[in-house]
């Protein structure tokens, strides 16, 4: 039996993944140290694929990975085919639409006047999905980072970031006009992965899952 | 300026299919032809283009569009599925006895840009139209497993599950609830599909069988009967039917019964496969049954069928080591001065039925070649010895005499 490939998303989850992993019973202690190497074999039975988060999806979509963790932030603006297994809990943060505290009123007017919103976004999938659904008409502006800058310099009226605690949108003097949805990490398969190695990966899935109800 | 390489590039997503590649292809599409014609299906042509608003199978998005000079919207062939349909409807819609279709042909998918897809591809398969039930199921599905197994694909597993199977707890939820369920489970995403279900009321056991089930792949699906509602243990004992009948057909060692395979298209109606290689990210094949969606274009049969994404197939029978067999090896024959000796020489062994080129050639395409060097108009140098062309085709294993008078 070959090594179950593993997707991981270097950054903010992977303390709490570390955890997860360990509990679910895989070897994580090639995790720990300052490696620097980005296909890192544990074992005889896993190997980890350390990607950026945005990627995780796509490797795994491709079959370069049979199963990943990555936020549902990132599923929601990938288009990649994948299996979401399990919730994983941790990770916590939320897509919102936000505008300047003083001006909510003043950019709805300016929409029934003209007819359009801009929204500026660094997730355009997430923002134009949401939009769509709502009926609202928006011209999508995407951003590398540092949304919150966007209504503050008369680049757009809206903005569409994820948060974790709000605390940069009260520092710029956002507020939050609505919540479009709430992420938390995620277990995710390959289809056919899911198939052919259905065994290893339900009985990681149900392990996982075990420990997110527990925590 | 033009750049004059510029001239010569192909659209994204298209591209030339070099000798070596086609000899393969080549090589498959005859066997999966040969395969489906051994069960009796027959061969269908679907046109080039269809209108855009036709197709069946694809979204209208993923589709290679483009206007006629009557101003209507047309698409590159995006699926068989769709003629299929309109030859059943307007030709066979009184037919009593079930149709056969096969085909082997290219169809044309819009790609986002880099994501490494293409889009154009060869897609071979069958539709069984008017015949229900597990003996029609098991047919398409050995079929299936028989063409793979004769185009060197050993290693494959086949997935089968069931459609009813999860319409069964759909039929539990309230209508409201309904589509978004089917619709999680379609895509995916099995966590919304269960917060779904728990959410708008399933009761707290089914919730249970629901997640055993999408974890339930097996020999068979004992498992997954505790506490499954009725429309599911009605799915089940159609997939109970089939074990029996796969085992008759000795494939019974290839098929994995996998509840958790949801087809990503929403209009299967009963038994659903698809075949997986190791180390192929992406199925290799898929079908199902689809009774009711030929109703829409006025005839109402059921049908089952599959398609084979030969791309897939040709990458994994390559992993497998596979080489294209049943092509003789090519005689390289190099002229002598007197040229019409030559072409005699050429059309002689041609006749005796051995494959013949006169002179070098630049691209063989991983053919066996063996060289010669013609003398006079009787004889030929092969393997250091000059031979009269009888001692030349009794080695070689033609026969002279043997055609074409």
């Amino acid at each position: 039996m070959t090594a179950l490939r593993v997707a991981l998303a270097q950054g903010a989850l992977m303390p709490d993944t570390r955890a997860a992993l360990a509990a679910a019973g895989l070897p994580t202690d090639v995790l720990e140290n300052g490696d620097r190497r980005l296909l890192v074999p544990a074992g005889a039975d896993t190997t980890y694929v350390l990607s950026r988060p945005g990627d995780v999806p796509t490797y795994v979509a491709h079959g370069a990975a049979d199963v990943g963790i990555v936020g549902k932030d990132v599923l929601l603006e990938s288009d990649a085919d994948v299996l979401e297994l399990v919730d994983l809990g941790y990770g916590t943060c939320t897509f919102v639409v936000a505008a300047p505290q003083d001006s909510i009123d003043r950019s709805l007017d300016e929409y029934r006047h003209l007819g359009s919103l801009e929204v500026a976004t660094k997730y355009p999938r997430v923002a134009a999905a949401h939009f769509q659904r709502r009926g609202i008409q928006v011209e999508i502006i995407k951003l590398g980072g540092s949304i919150e800058l966007a209504p503050q310099v008369g680049l757009s009226d809206w903005i569409v970031d994820l948060v974790s605690t709000g605390r940069t949108l009260r520092e710029n003097r956002l507020a939050v006009v609505e919540e479009i949805a709430v992420c938390t990490a995620r277990l995710i398969a390959n289809r056919v992965s899911y198939a052919r190695d259905r065994e290893r990966i339900a009985a990681l899935a149900s392990r996982l899952a075990a420990w997110a109800a527990a925590r | 300026m033009r750049d004059a390489l510029s001239g010569l590039a192909v659209p994204r997503g298209f591209r030339d299919i070099l000798p070596t590649e086609a000899r393969e292809l080549h090589a498959i599409e005859r066997t999966l032809l040969g395969a489906f014609a051994d069960y009796g299906y027959v061969p269908l042509e679907p046109p080039a283009v269809e209108f855009a608003s036709g197709a069946i199978t694809v979204d209208e998005r993923r589709m290679v569009r483009f206007l006629d000079r009557d101003g209507r919207l047309l698409a590159l062939r995006p699926d068989v599925t769709t003629a299929v349909a309109r030859v059943v409807a307007q030709r066979y819609r009184s037919a009593d006895a079930p149709l056969r279709l096969s085909y082997f042909t290219a169809v044309f998918r819009e790609e986002a840009s880099m994501r490494g897809s293409e889009r154009e591809y060869d897609q071979a398969g069958v539709e069984l139209v008017g015949a229900a039930g597990p003996l029609a199921d098991s047919e398409v599905i050995a079929l299936l497993a028989d063409a793979l197994v004769r185009c060197g694909l050993v290693s494959a597993e086949i997935d089968v599950g069931h459609a009813g199977y999860l319409r069964g707890f759909t039929e539990e939820l309230p209508a409201e609830a309904r589509d978004a369920f089917a619709a999680a489970a379609r895509d995916g995403d099995l966590v919304r599909a269960v917060s779904l279900a728990r959410g708008a009321g399933l009761a707290a056991k089914r919730v249970t069988a629901l997640e055993l089930g999408f974890r339930h792949r097996g020999p068979d699906v004992a498992a997954a009967r505790a506490d499954a509602p009725k429309g599911s243990l009605r799915a089940l004992d159609e997939l109970d039917a089939l074990g029996p009948l796969f085992e008759a057909a000795g494939i019974g060692a290839a098929v994995r019964f996998d509840l958790g395979f949801v087809p990503a298209l929403p209009y299967y109606s009963g038994v659903v496969f698809q075949v997986t290689a190791p180390g192929l990210g992406f199925p290799v094949a898929a079908g199902g049954r689809y009774d009711g969606l030929l109703g829409r274009f006025g005839a109402d049969r059921p049908a089952t069928g599959f398609a084979i994404n030969v791309p897939h197939l040709h990458q994994a029978v390559l992993d497998a080591g596979w080489s294209p067999a049943g092509d003789t090896a090519l005689l390289l024959l190099e002229p002598s001065a007197d040229a019409i000796a030559t072409v005699r020489v050429a059309t002689a062994l041609r006749r005796a039925g051995i494959a013949v080129c006169i002179g070098p050639i630049a691209e063989r395409a991983g053919r066996e070649v063996r060289a010669g060097r013609v003398v006079d108009e009787g004889h030929v140098a092969y393997e250091g010895e000059t031979r009269s062309l009888e001692a030349l085709v009794t080695l070689l294993g033609g026969s002279l005499g043997g055609s074409t008078a």
